[in-house]
């Protein structure tokens, strides 16, 4: 994964840390493997070579993906598109150029979840059309890492993937983990808070992440499925929840949302926050 | 926004969570644990044994791979056990007066998915001196799907009766356990357990033996089997555990008994469990009915005269019967670690209970109450 990423865990001993930790890294990888859209030989591809032809069957794991993913899309009203990644394919961020609507619109026409035929176990995508699991996919290995260090025994430490932090439990000394949340507008690094965390997972989506600036504009990469534009509701959304690929996708859903909306939003779903909207705001739960 | 919860969506992708009944897992939490017990038990011809107890509970992680737990109880005893059979001592109100204390200290330690336990324990009354020991091994598979379990104990006591002539006689006892346990889905879960336990030494009750007629053999082989299923439901919020349990000794006293229990959670931390017990059991070979020698009369049974060093016991406990036990327990837990329970159970023993309605004639109907409350906190 092209992030930073940390096993952190209290152990018995080295060798148990070592073997725990390694069993942890080899489930991110295969995660990783098996839903990489840049390997010819993962599911993605295979799912994504299949576009226009008959419908293929998936396996257990993927179909539960793809049903979480659809209870996403329906449950963000659209925000929230496993198919959205073909947009790429008009916002260049390394070119920093703002397409034109045209280009936006021909490519909309190959974005949208409803337009999905997906009976698990077999999925169909219309000619054209992508999937890409790189909005949960993080997340979900992060947990899937944490639960089987748990079922290996670990109760202190954390599995932290680029930032999508799940946690094992707290300090063996019972105190909280104290997650750093990078600044929106600061260095790399820097910090604006620190949320104390002892169980649970903690998951930021930002638009620091790539994004260029063009006639005193700023386009993310944060882009609304529907419009195909970027939105600039918020620098960034952290939430706190009780597993990592449920915070990570309240924080994609809201970082789409306008901001009254999107705190309703949160509140809705039970979860901890803090948010820095578009102006520099924080606001908290 | 639509509402509905993204997090229950989630939780729905496998491998979220680690596997429910992760079973050879060091705790993570120190608990302290005070119940008070009080048992009465009766029949038509009065009032038998009251015990009341207090006993205090300490499990305690020291480190990251051992975890140490002490229990500390005290019994007051008071009340009167029947001469023979159901007849209880003179109407002057003699009986009983007893009280013991006791204490018990487990160490385990954990290797990954195998815990070893070191228990010793000791207890003591007027008339009853008892020391044990035991050791029990752990070891869950790695999906901690299955865990086995084995173990063994021993115990010495020591009877030095208050009433009567002075003497002391010791008794011991060897046991183990062998069992397996499996999560057989996400809701379910069973276990099987054999017991196996040697007593030999000194097994009359000394004062039966005093004012009435009781001697037992000096050894007794007991086995048990149990079998148990728990399944959790989900949309019920509500757990049904079922047991039952085969025991077999060689005084060929053979018992079923099955246990089937409700837990329903409900609002505001609180857990509502209603549960009933049924015990059916043939009596010891060498148990009397109420029928005494023509010439000696009670308590001696007939012939006694010819075989007077034979075995014999008037002991209810070892006639055949069945017993009922309904129950009903409730517990409140509050955030912070703290909770409460509170628990009633009556017993109740016939002879026509027993499974066929062949009990042992001529006893009195049998009844006990039990009532605990608790209060435990968790750090």
């Amino acid at each position: 994964m092209a992030s930073h990423c940390q096993v952190r865990v209290y152990a018995p001993d080295e060798s148990v840390a070592r073997e725990w930790s390694d069993a942890a890294i080899a489930e991110v990888r295969r995660i990783e493997s098996k839903y990489s859209r840049y390997r010819d030989d993962s599911v993605t591809a295979a799912i994504n070579r299949a576009a226009g032809g008959a419908a293929i069957p998936v396996d257990a794991e993927t179909a539960a993906l793809l049903d979480f993913a659809s209870a996403l899309h329906a449950q963000s009203e659209g925000l929230f598109d496993l198919t959205s990644g073909v947009l790429r394919g008009a916002w260049d961020f390394k070119a920093q150029r703002v397409p034109s609507q045209e280009a936006i619109g021909k490519l909309l026409t190959h974005v949208g979840w409803s337009k999905v035929t997906w009976l698990a176990p077999t999925l169909r995508l219309d000619a054209g059309m992508e999937i890409d699991f790189g909005g949960i996919g993080k997340e979900y290995a992060a947990d899937r890492a944490a639960t089987l260090l748990m079922d290996l025994g670990a109760r202190h430490g954390l599995v932290n993937l680029g930032g999508d932090v799940r946690i094992i439990g707290p300090h063996a000394d019972g105190n909280a983990w104290k997650i750093a949340v990078q600044d929106p507008r600061g260095n790399p690094g820097a910090t604006i808070a620190h949320l104390e965390v002892s169980h649970g997972a903690m998951a930021t989506s930002g638009d620091y992440e790539r994004y260029f600036e063009s006639n005193g504009r700023r386009y993310s990469h944060l882009l609304d499925p529907r419009t195909g534009w970027p939105v600039e509701f918020w620098r960034s959304v952290s939430v706190v929840a009780p597993i990592a690929i449920a915070a990570g996708a309240c924080a994609t859903v809201a970082m789409l949302t306008p901001v009254d909306r999107a705190l309703k939003f949160l509140d809705a779903q039970g979860v901890r926050y803090l948010a820095v909207d578009a102006v520099g705001h924080q606001h908290s739960k | 926004m639509k509402t509905g919860s993204i997090l229950a969506a989630a939780m729905a992708l496998p491998g979220m969570l680690p596997s429910a009944h992760a079973q050879v897992t060091v705790p993570n939490a120190t608990l302290i644990q005070f119940k008070y017990l009080y048992y009465r038990d009766y029949q038509d011809s009065g009032n038998r044994i009251t015990v009341k107890s207090p006993a205090l509970y300490l499990l305690a992680p020291i480190s990251e791979s051992w975890v140490f737990e002490i229990g500390a109880v005290y019994d007051s005893i008071t009340g009167a056990s029947p001469y023979y059979h159901t007849v209880l001592s003179g109407a002057s109100g003699e009986g009983v007066e007893d009280k013991r204390a006791a204490g018990d200290i487990t160490v385990t330690k954990y290797f990954g998915r195998t815990a070893i336990s070191a228990r010793a324990a000791y207890s003591t009354e007027d008339d009853y001196k008892s020391v044990a020991g035991g050791l029990t091994l752990r070891h869950a598979t790695p999906d901690q799907n299955t865990t086995f379990t084995l173990g063994g104990g021993y115990s010495s006591d020591q009877i030095s009766p208050a009433d009567g002539p002075a003497f002391t006689r010791t008794k011991t006892t060897v046991d183990g356990i062998v069992g397996i346990s499996q999560v057989l889905s996400k809701n379910d879960t069973a276990q099987v357990n054999l017991y196996y336990a040697q007593q030999r030494g000194y097994l009359t009750d000394p004062y039966k033996a005093l004012y009435g007629v009781d001697q037992r053999p000096d050894k007794r082989d007991q086995m048990a089997a149990l079998i148990r299923w728990n399944h959790y439901f989900e949309g019920l919020k509500a757990s049904l555990r079922t047991s039952y349990r085969f025991y077999h000794d060689d005084w060929e006293i053979n018992a079923h008994t099955g246990t089937v229990e409700w837990a329903q959670e409900l609002p505001y931390g609180f857990t509502l469990t209603p549960s009933v017990r049924y015990t059916s059991q043939s009596a010891a070979f060498f148990y009397y009915d109420p029928v005494y020698d023509a010439a000696l009369g009670p308590p001696f049974p007939p012939g006694y005269v010819n075989n007077p060093n034979g075995f014999y016991t008037s002991d209810q406990r070892l006639s055949a019967f069945g017993g009922i036990t309904p129950g009903i327990k409730v517990a409140k837990s509050f955030v912070g670690g703290w909770s409460v329970d509170a628990k009633a159970e009556y017993y109740e023993q016939r002879a026509d209970w027993r499974v066929g309605g062949d009990g042992s004639p001529g006893l009195q109907d049998f009844k006990a109450q039990l009532y605990q409350v608790g209060v435990s906190k968790k750090f």
